[in-house]
């Protein structure tokens, strides 16, 4: 593929590992981004982002204008959700989602009149009027996620002010077949731009850091362009060699600055926030023109996709509209997301979300993987590869034999699971595979653990009650004893009768107060 | 079953990597064939065919899949790499004895490719040295040394009747132009230096010349020329021959400062026995080697002074498969001491200036 002869602006360092598969972006990146005719159902999947699902405020029926909001964000951790087209709400009801497992979970659909008729749009000429919390409830409001792919609610990633310089504008793009990024700035570098001026002013002023793999020369240029247009001379331009996964954001934050962001700690802690080029475009959209995030540009691509390119797709767009535009019959496999960290769509009736940045249709033989699987011989091929400097080969080991302690303490969860290992495997291992399967265990191990230490709590809580109850009871008896003890004592041997009388009724005495007292801790609350 | 990423994959596979091995060994091969006769190659074939019969039955055995395992072509590296390195007219037998020893208690039995803990070919090779150290320690002179060469037919004799064809003793092949019993360079030295000699003295002999002696400084070099094939195509670990050869320089060097007519030179030890071979395509069987970056320097420079220090002062000429199983028994702990710190777990030093 072509390599941009544009010098770098920043110095470049290295990442370790890396793998350089067909890169196959000339597919879907030769023609312009295009429009296409709307579904006649959208299926809006209402967990389409990172975090929670977001709680519908529209019901069955009801009829919605394009950007109109119809599910609100929970308040801590998930994002509003818009009509991507005007029409009826059909229904909110368990579909089937974009999910690797085929899994279902609540949906909005609806029904579009085919008007595409937007709702009142709100655009601010001027946005250095706003406040930083104004800005950033336009942007929480606008339903704005991580469109790079993760679909991380982008106002909680902006929320952090203190200690932060540089914002590094992610257009790596290193996914083979992928070209969604490298279109739009092609295409709108000045507005991706604008949208990047946004949130620095959000900072009082950040540097501003373009990092972009050399296979996108035409992307390049654009930004050149766009930065003359808008005087907006401070930014620079980050070129760096093409190689996987080099636009993962620990991985570009190591080639632009060299650090390494630590374990347990943010980008922010060193003083970088970084967002896609699709997401800085959404913040322009919905600062300046209003838009809400309703659609997104997808690459439909693949040896079966008739129509290869990048289109914009608004969001719950059934696949199976996408497929029948592009004629994928042939397909022998629908991916959703790149070669590398995507997964297999086996339902079409799901829609897009807002993560979908890609979707290839694999033809005869593409990303056919045919080879059988066979023992680890230890080469260390996977090691060479990986960009978090792991042993993927002694995660394998431990994986597979279950001591997910061992996996842990090979740091087992610093693997970001890009597929280099899996990708270089001369055994054909499925490595990610087995790390998934690792990561999960532990993780409902520590669950359970929480649970069961709540429960042996609880119990231990417990017995000690009961014992307590059962020494104060013992006390009480020896209590009472004395006090008869003593009742006869005083009475003396002379008057045997009134000792007996006496003792009587200290015999009652104690019954009655022993009687109050448990009715007193039966009722006790549970711990 | 759900099928996760990546779907992208390298067109690679392990019996790709073992048939480069086999290729590699080409250079060493011819080399060994032209001084020392054909012999080797009917140890590598008797050894094959063993290595094979023997993994397919065990493997039924053991109720694995026969076909998939057996043409991953790891029996047959191992094979290779023992009939390369026993002497020329083995009784054939003995190549059957060690081959089976090999596939079955060293490889099989630890659970099949990829699991066992020692190298296949150097137990073959060890078991038999303990058990046949006459045979095992027979060389023949390089052809140009030798009284009476031994053609196709007598060789196939000797391996398979244990005499000639005129049913002439063993001893007959092994004589030298100087009507004396050839050795290997390695042991000639040895022995010299036991009756008192001088390294200066010991040169003399027709058999040591060049950088080592007649023969195998060509096998060395051949097999040092296949060695980095392996190493150019990334088919094994340049750490591991690095560190061989690095031990046994530095260790050599020390013993050869402190009295250079009592010790061999580095360059001696290089191109001397089954240095090359053993560097380049013994100590680099991924099963059985240290898996870490560093762990392969520790890995090969252990090997290095190990056979350096066996060939000096052990009761062996040579020592590449003591020291390749010595340092196959420290792979768990070099292992374990040499993992690379991962990503956000180093400190941030020498980082740029804030941008």
């Amino acid at each position: 593929m072509e390599r941009s002869s544009f010098t770098s602006e920043i110095p470049v360092f290295e990442i370790p590992g890396g793998i350089h598969p067909k890169e196959n972006k000339t597919l879907s990146n030769q023609t312009p981004i295009a429009e296409l005719p709307i579904a006649k159902e959208l299926i809006i999947n209402l967990k389409g982002q990172a975090g929670k699902r977001s709680m519908p405020i529209v019901e069955a029926g009801d009829y919605v204008l394009k950007g109109q909001i119809i599910a609100k964000s929970d308040g801590v951790f998930s994002s509003y959700q818009h009509a991507p087209t005007s029409g009826t709400v059909k229904a909110i009801e368990k579909r089937p989602i974009a999910h690797a497992s085929g899994l279902q979970d609540l949906c909005i659909v609806i029904e579009s009149d085919g008007r595409d008729q937007w709702c009142d749009r709100n655009p601010v000429s001027d946005y250095h009027n706003l406040s930083r919390e104004q800005i950033l409830a336009r942007i929480f409001e606008s339903g704005i996620v991580g469109l790079g792919g993760a679909s991380f609610p982008s106002h909680i990633k902006l929320q952090r002010q203190e200690g932060v310089n540089t914002l590094i504008i992610n257009a790596a793009e290193c996914e083979p077949y992928i070209s969604c990024d490298d279109r739009l700035l092609q295409e709108n570098a000045k507005e991706v731009l604008q949208g990047a001026q946004i949130i620095s002013h959000l900072y009082h002023d950040l540097n501003i850091i373009v990092g972009i793999e050399d296979n996108k020369p035409l992307a390049i240029e654009a930004l050149d362009k766009a930065r003359k247009e808008l005087a907006f001379e401070s930014l620079k331009i980050g070129v760096i060699p093409t190689k996987y996964p080099s636009g993962g954001e620990k991985q570009l934050i190591q080639l632009l600055t060299s650090k390494e962001v630590p374990k347990g700690k943010l980008p922010a802690d060193l003083g970088l926030i970084m967002h896609n080029v699709g997401t800085c475009f959404a913040i322009y959209e919905a600062i300046l023109h209003g838009k809400p995030l309703v659609e997104r540009v997808v690459t439909l691509t693949g040896n079966a996709c008739a129509n290869k390119g990048n289109f914009k797709v608004p969001f719950g767009t059934p696949f199976s509209h996408l497929l029948d535009f592009c004629q994928a019959q042939e397909a022998t496999k629908i991916i959703m997301g790149g070669p590398m960290m995507g997964f297999e769509v086996k339902n079409f009736n799901v829609g897009i979300v807002k993560a979908t940045n890609c979707i290839i249709m694999a033809g005869a033989n593409e990303l056919a993987n045919n080879q059988t699987e066979l023992a680890c011989i230890r080469c260390g091929a996977c090691m060479e590869v990986c960009p978090a400097s792991l042993l993927p080969q002694q995660l394998y080991w431990y994986a597979k034999s279950d001591e997910f302690d061992k996996a842990e303490e090979y740091d087992l969860f610093d693997c970001i699971e890009c597929g280099a290992c899996a990708y270089v495997c001369p055994s054909n291992i499925p490595l990610v595979q087995y790390y998934r399967y690792a990561k999960s265990n532990i993780r409902n191990n520590r669950i359970e653990k929480v649970k069961s230490d709540k429960a042996r709590q609880r119990h231990e809580a417990r017995l000690e009650r009961l014992e307590r109850v059962k020494r104060e009871k013992a006390e009480r008896h020896r209590k009472a004893a004395e006090t008869r003890r003593k009742a006869a004592e005083a009475a003396g041997q002379n008057d045997a009768k009134k000792a007996a009388v006496a003792a009587a009724l200290a015999r009652v005495q104690a019954k009655k107060t022993q009687t109050k007292e448990e009715t007193n801790s039966s009722e006790e609350p549970e711990a | 079953m759900i099928l996760s990423s990546p779907f992208d994959k390298e067109p690679n596979s392990v019996t790709e990597i073992m048939l480069w091995v086999i290729a590699a060994t080409l250079p060493g091969l011819f080399a060994l064939v032209y001084f020392f006769g054909i012999g080797i190659i009917i140890n590598i074939l008797i050894a094959s065919i063993t290595a094979i019969v023997t993994e397919a039955l065990i493997l039924k055995l053991r109720k694995r899949p026969v076909k998939a395992t057996l043409f991953d072509g790891s029996a047959l590296v191992t094979a290779w790499l023992i009939g390369l390195a026993l002497p020329p007219l083995l009784p054939w037998w003995m190549i059957v004895v060690g081959t089976a020893f090999a596939i079955t208690f060293v490889k099989q039995v630890y659970g099949g490719l990829g699991n066992n803990l020692f190298n296949p070919a150097m137990v073959a090779y060890v078991l038999l040295l303990i058990s046949f150290p006459v045979q095992m320690t027979s060389w023949l002179p390089p052809s140009e040394l030798a009284q009476n060469p031994v053609g196709i037919t007598d060789t196939l004799s000797y391996i398979f009747t244990g005499s000639g064809t005129n049913g002439q003793d063993i001893i007959n092949a092994r004589q030298g132009i100087d009507g004396f019993t050839m050795a290997t360079p390695l042991d000639h030295v040895r022995t010299e230096l036991a009756q008192g000699y001088r390294i200066t003295e010991i040169q003399s002999s027709p058999i040591i010349s060049g950088l080592s002696g007649i023969g195998w400084q060509w096998i060395n070099l051949a097999f040092l020329l296949g060695g980095l094939i392996l190493i150019i195509r990334k088919i094994a670990a340049w750490q591991i021959p690095a560190g061989v050869l690095a031990g046994i320089f530095l260790m050599s060097l020390l013993l050869y400062f402190t009295d250079n007519d009592q010790y061999l030179s580095p360059l001696f030890h290089w191109f001397a026995g089954a240095t090359m071979l053993g560097a380049f395509f013994i100590a680099t069987d991924p099963v059985t080697a240290s898996t870490t970056a560093k762990g392969r320097w520790l890995f090969g420079l252990g090997i290095g002074i190990i056979t350096v220090l066996i060939r000096t002062f052990g009761g062996y000429p040579d020592a590449i498969a003591f020291a390749v199983l010595l340092m196959n028994m420290a792979v768990p702990m070099i292992d374990y001491y040499t993992k690379p710190k991962a990503y956000g777990h180093k400190t941030n030093k020498g980082a740029a200036a804030d941008v």
